[in-house]
Parts: C-alpha cells; sequence; structure tokens
C-alpha cells in the first residue's frame, strides 16, 4: 500500500486555505479593531494617555532624538514643573490691607504709578507691589495675617505722589 | 516608495487611516496563518487583534530594512508561537467551515478520484484528520508548514519572518512531512471513524 507522499501532503495540506471565517468576518474585523483600541484606550490611567500623548506630539515636530519615553516622562514632567511655579508665584488677587504703616513708594518708576485714571481690573492684576514695603517683612503668608479692605482706606482713595 | 511603505509612513505622521488600510489588506492573510498554526477560529481572532495592535503601537521602531509584510508576518508568528506555549497541550479544535468552492478544486478532485482514503471519507472527516494531524506537530514544524504549503511562502521568505536560515526551515520542512505521513498512515488504514 504506497504511502502518502510529500506531494501528497502538500495537496493535502494546500486544501486548508478553503477554510475560511464565516461570511462578513473580515468586512467587520476593522471596525471591531477600533472598537477594542478604544475600549483600551479607556482602561489606560490618565497618566498613560498624557504620556502617550506627548510621545506622539514629538514625533509630530520630529524630534526623532526625543523619540523615546525617558525624554517623554522627562517633559511631561518639566511641563508639570514649569506649570506648578508659576500657579504658585501668582499674586494673590485679593485686595489686602496690612497691618504695618504704609510707606508710600516716592521712588523714580513714575511710569508705574497708578492714578485714579488707572483702570480698576489693573489695580487688582498688577504683579508689583503698590507699595514698598519692610525688606524684613517678605510676604504677607509668612509673616503678617491678611486683614481686609474693610478695616482700611480701600485703595482707590489713596492719594497718590508725583514727583 | 511602495504602497505599504507610504502607508507606513503615513500612519507614523498621525494618519491612523492609513494603518486601517494596512489593517485591510493584510487581515486575510495574517488570519490563515495565524488560524492554521491554532485549529481555532476563536483564538484566532483574539491573536489578530492583538497582533495589530501591537503592530500599531510599534510602527514607529519599524525602520524598513524588511518590508512591512516580513515585519507584521514575524510579529504574527511569534505572537502565536507564544500564545501556542502558554496554551500548552488544552486545546479543541474550532475549525472554519470549508467553503464550497473546494469541490472545483483540480486537487480536491484528483484526491477524491482516485481510489485512496480521501475519497472514501467526506470533507468534514478529512478536515478534522488534517487538522488533527498538523496540531500533532510541534508548533515551530506546524509554523513552516503552514507558511510553505498552506500559504505558499519561499523558504526564503519564511527564514526572513523566523530569523533562521534557509537550511533550517527546510529541515523543519522535511521532519514536518514525515511526521505528517505517519499521522495520515493512520488515517489511510482507519479511513472512516
Amino acid at each position: 500500500m504506497d504511502e502518502f507522499n510529500d506531494n501528497e501532503i502538500a495537496k493535502l495540506l494546500r486544501l486548508k486555505r478553503y477554510e475560511q471565517p464565516p461570511p462578513g468576518y473580515f468586512e467587520n474585523f476593522l471596525h471591531e479593531f477600533h472598537r477594542r483600541q478604544r475600549d483600551e484606550l479607556l482602561r489606560q490611567p490618565l497618566w498613560r494617555i498624557c504620556l502617550d500623548r506627548a510621545r506622539d506630539l514629538m514625533f509630530k515636530l520630529d524630534v526623532r532624538s526625543l523619540a523615546s519615553y525617558p525624554a517623554a516622562v522627562a517633559a511631561v514632567l518639566v511641563c508639570a514643573a514649569i506649570i506648578s511655579v508659576k500657579i504658585y508665584q501668582q499674586p494673590d488677587t485679593t485686595p489686602v490691607a496690612f497691618q504695618s504703616p504704609p510707606e508710600l513708594s516716592a521712588s523714580g518708576n513714575t511710569e508705574r504709578e497708578w492714578t485714579l485714571a488707572s483702570p480698576v481690573a489693573t489695580r487688582i492684576l498688577r504683579t508689583q507691589p503698590l507699595r514698598r514695603f519692610d525688606e524684613n517683612i517678605q510676604t504677607h503668608r509668612v509673616t503678617i495675617p491678611p486683614r481686609y479692605v474693610l478695616d482700611s482706606v480701600p485703595v482707590s482713595y489713596e492719594p497718590t505722589f508725583r514727583f | 516608495m511602495d504602497e505599504d511603505s507610504e502607508l507606513v509612513a503615513r500612519t507614523k505622521s498621525g494618519h491612523a487611516s492609513a494603518f486601517d488600510q494596512l489593517v485591510i489588506k493584510y487581515t486575510p492573510r495574517l488570519y490563515g496563518l495565524v488560524y492554521n498554526m491554532t485549529s481555532n477560529h476563536e483564538d484566532t481572532n483574539d491573536l489578530l487583534q492583538d497582533i495589530f495592535s501591537k503592530a500599531y503601537k510599534a510602527i514607529r521602531s519599524f525602520r524598513g530594512k524588511s518590508t512591512f509584510y516580513t515585519w507584521i508576518h514575524s510579529i504574527a508568528v511569534n505572537m502565536t508561537l507564544n500564545f501556542l506555549k502558554k496554551r500548552g497541550r488544552r486545546f479543541q479544535l474550532s475549525l472554519d467551515d470549508v467553503d464550497t468552492s473546494i469541490q472545483n478544486d483540480k486537487q480536491f478532485l484528483e484526491a477524491t478520484a482516485t481510489n485512496s482514503p480521501v475519497r472514501e471519507a467526506d470533507l468534514s472527516e478529512l478536515q478534522r484528520r488534517l487538522n488533527e494531524a498538523m496540531m500533532k506537530l510541534s508548533d515551530d514544524h506546524r509554523a513552516v508548514v503552514t507558511m510553505f504549503h498552506i500559504q505558499g511562502m519561499p523558504h526564503a521568505e519564511i527564514s526572513k519572518i523566523l530569523r533562521v536560515s534557509e537550511g533550517t526551515v527546510r529541515s523543519r520542512l522535511f521532519y514536518a512531512n514525515r511526521q505528517l505521513q505517519n499521522y495520515l498512515d493512520e488515517f489511510r488504514k482507519n479511513p472512516v471513524s
């Protein structure tokens, strides 16, 4: 009795090409792939999503030397640090008065003097202090408890001095 | 630049729709590869999803030293082999239906025309016997049999995908053919179960 030879084996195996998935399988595969990708993305932690977005951005900018996860992590940390510093350095916009007697600044930069003509908004949002304080008094947050406007003369009532 | 290279470049620059084109193009072929290595439709479906997911995430590391075809086939073979190692011997055949167009296949007609066990068995029995014989091979031997006999890849392409020499591919094929002859010889002795 003849055995299967290599040729017969090959012919039989080639018939396995006719084993096919159900109709419509391949047409539906891409849709299923997208669905799974979305599900996977939603399951990721937020830091991971941010990291991947940072990495994608660097690739788009064609920053090849930085195209690595360590660099992406470093970039995210640097951005977070910068944002944190900015937030920390933002002056307190709440108008407050201080117990120490005000020493009105008589120094020269008259262009920066507030006047009654200055819009109110700028008085509140200016980063330069209105008064010069004793250097030993660092910030009201550190040494002097804040007192509120009602206890002192409002800013707009204060005379301005021009020399 | 060929079509695949262009689609890869567009994918890298952020056009996800370009990767969709690659998925559409390679799904049928990779399905055949994975299915014939696992003989299980459900496992094949899950693996295919994982293969394309991995390829998408890793595409920026694809440098173009090989073709995209070779690259994604390497991913598919490696992931399937890893899956089979974990699955071990605990598996169930979950076979796809045989397309009716096989009735017009010349080789099938020859096989069923001659006085052979193949002629005696019905199509589903033949399919089952073939798949059982394939699953008796080791994972590595089944991979080369799938790529060479079923998918029709040349030895050179298989060696690139598996990262082995062509000599290794040929010796694995030789050994696998001998094993299949033994397994199918049982079929010859017991043609109808």
